[in-house]
């Protein structure tokens, strides 16, 4: 009997990540058929492609567990893009940056006033709104530059910081990858032993008992938009140090750039779409084999448009899964 | 006499914030020196935003039940360079079409199986089902725009009745009338607000929910392909990048005619309405070229008039939940 439930069990947990281990048996493939998988540089250069994508999901998570969404970032990615690289000359690098992280957060926080001020404490609201605000951001970056595209690498004052973070290295560890690191621990921090991070959690999971037990929704869903907003930045610096120019699109199409990439990561992890569950690290785990699995399917040649095809069946079949997942818990 | 003006004023006030946006439009371009009224003009704007309107009358009844369909980007674009693929191969032009149609309908159902049957989050699914489609138009076409060989093809759309009104316009009324129809005179259109309204409420009263709300993402994959079928004969080209954010756009137009993301509200003029508007808008703002001014101020206004009444939707439900 024991025995069985074990089996049991076992059956349980390959079902529930699916997708995980679909993607871990196309790794080994890969790297079996593929000996250039397994080199070295392959590996510098899978964590430099993680870069971008990982800090819009780490914050995208907090967003997800709170049972809200942001379509806005490929349009924050765009405005504080130009706006920090047209910056440098006039201002020094250090500043720019530091204007960047600011218009982030200046962002999410306008994003939180206005799902707040209107009581749009849906994800289909919130989905929508965050949309809208999305097309004006992008707005915004072509207005600034006029559509042109500035380039970095024309820059007049000393650009060393981007330099380090788009390809230096602390002894053999990238300086993006440490960057990612103190992301990731201060956030799981935020997430786990504090009073706003678990706020996040128990609005994701049922935000009408929070309201009456007396959590702070107005602030955590403040504290939410901010996060995102301010690690879309960061990784908007990562972007730019590894491209070295500025084009007012870089963030893609609204609704179809970076934020389709991130949502991907949240929910392959394995934080639930509909809010109360998950963690940053879970996003890690997902943003990881996501890129191990762009990588293997490159080498492999692999078309991006049939790639495109497997993320979008991806995204449906991770929810269904979730969905699975509550109706066994009995949701 | 004042009463009659207080009348008047109830009555302005009772009409769709929509229609009165539209109006305010008419009355500023009337001071404008541009060639807004002219009939050319004026028949360019309705053709224009032709395909938004069948591909919104589909999305209509999506949202009435409380669902919303995303995905209808990428089935109007994979459906109108599949009938180009098809007609360039020899297949009859009838037969082309409805293949595709088929396939929208086809789509519609996957969403809705997946959306309805399954209990998930309608928007969410039907966007990634909108990126599987996007994928599937770039590997037809390479992502390369294709043009169909046919010159009869091109002729469906751009043909006009009496030399005068184009057959986009004609395909439009029609759908927008059969969905009037549907909403307001049909036993389905009925329930489908009921569903929307209350879905548990519905299936207590003996409604097949499942049934009729899965199948109104069919209705949505159908017109979604016609409006393919439509755009791909209007400008005789399949481009992979067609779609890619009509449904966001026809889904914010459809709440700025006072249709609900919520569910149970809303009907096929009001969309037409939420249509036209911003495409009014946007032809304002082209015949005023505020572009020059300052580059780019265009796309920047139309996403803040869309935030702005997104913003106003939920902030009058806020309102009506405050006070019940």
């Amino acid at each position: 009997m024991q025995k069985k439930s074990l089996m049991h069990s076992a059956i349980n947990s390959v079902k529930g990540n699916l997708i995980i281990v679909g993607i871990v048996i196309l790794i080994i493939v890969t790297s079996i058929i593929e000996p250039k998988f397994l080199t070295l540089g392959n590996f510098e250069n899978i964590i430099r492609q993680f870069g971008v994508l990982i800090f819009v999901a780490l914050g995208m998570t907090f967003v997800i567990m709170g049972g809200f969404i942001d379509l806005s970032v490929s349009g924050i990615i765009s405005l504080v893009v130009v706006v920090m690289v047209s910056l440098v000359d006039p201002i020094g690098q250090v500043n720019a940056i530091i204007v960047g992280i600011l218009i982030g957060l200046a962002c999410g926080l306008l994003n939180s006033f206005l799902i707040i001020s209107c009581g749009a404490l849906t994800q289909a609201e919130a989905l929508f709104l965050t949309y809208g605000m999305g097309l004006v951001y992008a707005a915004l970056a072509l207005m600034y530059t006029e559509g042109m595209t500035i380039f970095l690498s024309y820059a007049e004052t000393p650009i060393t910081i981007f330099n380090a973070i788009g390809t230096g290295s602390l002894g053999s560890i990238p300086i993006a990858f440490i960057i990612f690191f103190v992301c990731l621990v201060i956030l799981f921090i935020i997430q786990r032993w504090t009073y706003i991070g678990r706020s996040i959690v128990l609005i994701g999971e049922n935000i009408v008992a929070s309201r009456l037990s007396g959590i702070p929704i107005t602030k955590s869903v403040v504290f939410i938009y901010a996060v995102s907003g301010v690690m879309t930045a960061i990784g908007a610096v990562n972007l730019i140090s590894r491209v070295m120019l500025a084009s007012p699109v870089i963030g893609g199409a609204i609704g179809g750039g970076y934020e389709t990439q991130a949502i991907l990561a949240v929910v392959v992890g394995g934080t639930a779409m509909s809010g109360g569950r998950g963690s940053v690290l879970w996003t890690v785990i997902g943003a990881l084999v996501l890129t191990l699995m762009n990588n293997s399917l490159n080498l492999m040649g692999v078309s991006s448009y049939i790639q495109m095809m497997l993320r979008g069946a991806i995204l449906i079949l991770a929810i269904l899964l979730d969905r699975q997942k509550q109706i066994s818990e009995g949701k | 006499m004042p009463t009659i003006i207080k009348k008047i004023g109830k009555r302005i006030r009772s009409l769709p914030n929509a229609f009165l946006a539209i109006l305010a439009i008419f009355i500023v371009m009337l001071f404008s020196d541009t060639q807004f009224y002219s009939s050319y003009n004026l028949l360019d704007i309705l053709n224009s935003n032709s395909i938004y309107l069948i591909l919104a009358m589909g999305q209509t009844i999506v949202l009435v039940s409380g669902g919303v369909d995303l995905a209808i980007g990428g089935t109007m674009t994979v459906a109108g360079i599949i009938t180009i693929l098809l007609i360039n191969s020899g297949v009859p032009i009838p037969l082309a079409i409805a293949v595709a149609l088929v396939f929208g309908a086809f789509v519609g159902a996957i969403n809705g199986y997946i959306s309805v049957y399954q209990k998930t989050e309608p928007f969410i699914v039907t966007l990634g089902m909108g990126v599987i489609l996007t994928g599937v138009a770039q590997q037809l076409t390479d992502a390369r725009p294709i043009s169909c060989s046919n010159p009869l093809f091109l002729r469906l759309a751009n043909y006009r009745l009496f030399g005068q009104i184009p057959a986009m316009i004609i395909v439009m009324v029609v759908v927008v009338i059969a969905m009037h129809w549907i909403l307001t005179s049909t036993s389905f259109g009925r329930n489908c607000y009921a569903i929307g309204g209350d879905y548990e409420v519905a299936q207590y009263s003996g409604i097949p929910v499942r049934r009729l709300k899965a199948l109104t993402y069919v209705i949505s994959g159908v017109t979604a392909a016609l409006g393919g079928v439509m755009l791909s004969s209007w400008v005789n080209t399949g481009n992979s990048i067609f779609g890619s954010i009509t449904a966001l756009y026809v889904v914010s137009a459809l709440v700025v005619g006072g249709t609900s993301t919520a569910g149970g509200v809303g009907s096929a003029i009001k969309s037409v309405l939420g249509i036209l508007l911003l495409g009014l808008l946007s032809n304002a703002f082209n015949m005023l070229n505020i572009d020059s001014f300052i580059p780019y101020l265009q796309q920047a206004l139309q996403g803040l008039i869309i935030v702005g009444i997104l913003w106003l939707d939920s902030y009058s439900r806020k309102r009506k939940r405050e006070n019940v």
